[in-house]
Formats: structure tokens, C-alpha cells, sequence
């Protein structure tokens, strides 16, 4: 079980408690039920990368406590 | 200015046509090549032909959110605002499916509340497929009829979200609407008229036993389903005057027609748009299922059968006339024990019960979403 921490610079900072295995989409649908937009609408990045959606945490090798970006489509 | 709506436009629902798309939807079709070669300087009689070409809906795809040609369509008609008539031209016309579905979603983003119901409604009967690209970029299969219920029920298509149109029920009840007619009404009928025949061989082989009524189906239906609480009420005066002898065959009654009316409840489902109430009820009456159970089998009479019966809602109130005596009652608590248990262990393996209260909130959630518990 990791936490990561979402932050979109214009006043939204989440912490996110989910597992290795699940998908990039999982932890879509999991900020999405804590700030109340859409799972569709959010994008997840590392400076220009965009993380795709049906790859695991653990293959994108996000570690407990890292931050990364919330963007909105 | 390109993007700029017209200024003859009128305002839709208090703004600007155009704000009805999102402003990063906006903002991507904008952008998109599509809009800017094809798009530009578009009259309605050009619309039709680039309607025309149209071979797959879809909202935006792919990481960068792509968007369609046909959400670009929909953006291109907000802005030049097309009259009433040649949306419902669109929208009228058979031999392409693809214009007739941007029509429909256009109806739904600007029209009226009865000219959304009144022309999208005939869509239903349409059964023709259509490609619809996914947010991932894949193709998929779906029909006509599916996208005009989805515009009809959800609020969010093809990553524009739809305004608010009020319920079917409100504008019937008002006397705006007619009540819903669905084209396989006939259908029903004839396998009702079936049945009945069916049922009434049945009646003439085993007598007056009711026992065979729960075997076949019953044969009230939406016709005669205001006839039923009047000769429910009938019924159980009768009982009432005869409490204990007739208690046994009370008994059977009231199951068979709890059970027929479970069946007969999925039927109504299908159809009876009208019974919105029933959510509320059916959470309503559970809690007090238990109580009243409870209650019963201790009060012997038609004191408790009165009241329930009386009622009339047409709601699951019915199911609550369960049989009075105690043993049964015992056979029915163990069983709703042994639910509850099971319901238990289930929570645990979801780990919902897991000490730390943040862990297991956190379970909670993801138990809703459908994913596994933390680890």
C-alpha cells in the first residue's frame, strides 16, 4: 500500500492511498471520488509525461509519498 | 473571427451556444484540423453534406483528447444555431443514421423539454448500428436506440454534458405528455393473451385450488392492476372474520401473491415508467419489514392485516403481509441471520472493518468503485 500525493498548483493537493498493482485508471477513478470531478477529465503527468491509463503503479515505478501532476483534459 | 457565434444567435439557456461544450473540449476542437479546414465558413446546407461523410460518433480519444469529427459538427452547429425545422429534418430523415443521430444530440442539447421527448422518442424503434470511438481510441459496436437512451437518461455524452431535462413523469402528470406507448406493447399483449389461455386450462384442471395461481403467471397486468388493491381489501375482510381456521389457507395466499407480484413487479419494471416512487419505498419498507414481523407474531388478528393491506400504494407495502404465525416467522429470522453473517464476512475481506479508520474509509471507497482493499 502506497500514498501519492496529486497536486494541481492551482489549489487542489490530494493524498491518494492505493495499491502497487493498481492501473493508472484505478487511481484516476480514486481522485476522482476525492475532489468530485470527472475520471475521465483528469490527466496524470511527470513533467511531460502523460501516464497512460491501463499501466500498473508498480511499471511506472511510483514509490510511496511521490508527487505527481493533476492535470485536467 | 472564426470561432466567434453568430450574433443573430439566441442565447441557449442563458449563454452562449457555444459554452455548452466545455472550455478544454472547446478549446481541443478549436485546435483540431478537422474544424479548422472543413469546419470553416459552414452554412446548414453544407452542414448536411459534411453530415453526411460522418461515419462514427465519439467524444474526444486518446491521451491528448482528440476530438471526433462529429463533437466538431455538434460545436460548428452550436455556432451557427440551424432553425428548429432542419434539426427535425435531420432528425427525420431515414437513409442516414449518422446525420439523424447529430441531429437527435443537438435536439437534446438545445430543445425544449417535450421536443426532446417527442422527437427523440420515435428514435427507439430505430435499430441500426453504429461505430462509436471510445476515450481510448477504440472502436466500438453500439445502436441507435442505445445512444438515444443514454441521451435521454444520462447526463454526460460524448464528453459533453447534457442540460437538464425534466422527468418523463412530471410532464405527464402535468398533462403536457402523453404516457409512453412503446411500439412492443403489441407484442406483450399477445403473449399475455397467451398466457391467459394458458392459465385458464390450468384453473379448470385443479379447481379452485390457488395453489396453481402461482404456477402459471398471473394474469393481472397494467390493465387490471387497478382492479387488484380493491379485491385485495375484499379478501382480507373476509379473513379478518375468520381468524383462526382459515389462517392456514391466509397463509398460502399471501405467499402466492407475494410471489406473483415479485414476478409481475419485473414485468412493470420493463414498462411502467411512471412508479419513481418505488426506490424509496422499497428502502422505506425493509426497515420496517423487520419490526412488523416481529410485531405480528405476537398480535394475532387483522388489527395489523388491516392497515398494510389498506394502503394504497401500489409499492412493495404488499410484500409486508407476511404470514402471522411464529414458527414461520422463526424459519424467516434464522434465514435473514444467516444473510446478515454472510453479508459480515463479505465486509471483511473488503477489509471495510479494518481498525484504522482512515484504511478502512479508504476501503470503503474503493469497494464502491469496485477495486480490491488495500493491502
Amino acid at each position: 500500500m502506497l500514498e501519492v500525493v496529486l497536486n494541481d498548483r492551482l489549489g487542489k493537493k490530494v493524498r491518494v492511498k492505493c495499491n502497487e498493482d493498481d492501473t493508472i485508471g484505478d487511481l484516476k477513478k480514486l481522485v476522482a471520488a476525492q475532489t468530485g470531478t470527472k475520471a475521465e477529465k483528469i490527466r496524470i503527468q511527470k513533467w511531460y509525461t502523460i501516464y497512460k491509463d491501463h499501466i500498473t503503479l508498480a511499471d511506472y515505478e511510483i514509490h510511496d509519498g511521490m508527487g505527481l501532476e493533476l492535470y485536467y483534459n | 473571427m472564426a470561432n466567434r457565434t453568430d450574433p443573430a444567435a439566441k442565447s441557449i439557456r442563458g449563454t452562449n451556444p457555444q459554452n455548452l461544450v466545455e472550455k478544454i473540449v472547446r478549446s481541443k476542437i478549436y485546435q483540431n484540423t478537422y474544424w479548422k479546414e472543413q469546419c470553416f465558413g459552414l452554412t446548414a446546407e453544407t452542414l448536411v453534406d459534411k453530415a453526411m461523410e460522418l461515419d462514427h460518433i465519439g467524444g474526444t480519444h486518446g491521451g491528448t483528447r482528440r476530438p471526433t469529427p462529429f463533437i466538431c459538427l455538434i460545436l460548428k452547429m452550436l455556432q451557427i444555431q440551424p432553425e428548429k425545422d432542419i434539426v427535425v429534418e435531420f432528425i427525420k430523415n431515414d437513409d442516414y443514421k449518422y446525420v439523424r443521430v447529430l441531429g437527435a444530440f443537438y435536439l437534446r442539447l438545445t430543445g425544449t423539454d417535450i421536443d426532446v421527448y417527442r422527437y427523440l422518442e420515435p428514435l427507439y424503434n430505430d435499430y441500426r448500428k453504429l461505430r462509436m470511438q471510445s476515450a481510448d481510441g477504440k472502436f466500438v459496436l453500439t445502436h441507435v436506440d442505445e445512444v438515444i437512451d443514454e441521451l435521454l437518461t444520462k447526463d454526460y455524452a460524448c464528453d459533453i454534458a447534457m442540460p437538464r431535462v425534466k422527468k418523463r413523469w412530471t410532464l405527464e402528470s402535468h398533462g403536457i405528455l402523453e404516457p409512453r406507448k412503446s411500439v412492443l406493447e403489441d407484442d406483450f399483449e399477445e403473449e399475455e393473451e397467451k398466457e391467459e389461455n394458458e392459465q385458464m386450462d390450468g384453473v379448470e384442471n385443479g379447481g379452485n385450488d390457488e395453489k396453481d395461481y402461482h404456477h402459471g403467471r398471473s394474469p393481472t397486468r397494467e390493465r387490471d392492476r387497478d382492479r387488484r388493491p380493491d379485491s385485495h381489501r375484499y379478501r382480507d375482510r373476509d379473513y379478518d372474520r375468520d381468524y383462526d381456521r382459515d389462517r392456514g389457507r391466509g397463509r398460502d395466499r399471501d405467499r402466492d401473491r407475494d410471489r406473483d407480484r415479485d414476478r409481475d413487479r419485473d414485468r412493470y419494471r420493463l414498462r411502467d415508467e411512471k412508479d419513481y416512487g418505488r426506490e424509496r419505498d422499497r428502502d422505506r419498507d425493509r426497515e420496517r419489514e423487520g419490526r412488523d414481523r416481529e410485531r405480528r407474531g405476537r398480535d394475532r388478528g387483522g388489527g395489523r392485516r388491516r392497515s398494510p393491506s389498506r394502503s394504497r400504494s401500489r409499492s412493495r407495502d404488499r410484500k409486508r403481509r407476511r404470514s402471522p404465525s411464529p414458527r414461520k416467522n422463526e424459519a424467516e429470522e434464522t434465514k435473514k441471520k444467516e444473510k446478515k453473517t454472510s453479508e459480515k464476512k463479505e465486509k471483511k475481506d473488503d477489509g471495510t472493518d479494518h481498525p484504522d479508520p482512515e484504511i478502512a474509509e479508504a476501503n470503503r471507497i474503493r469497494a464502491s468503485l469496485g477495486l480490491k482493499p488495500l493491502k
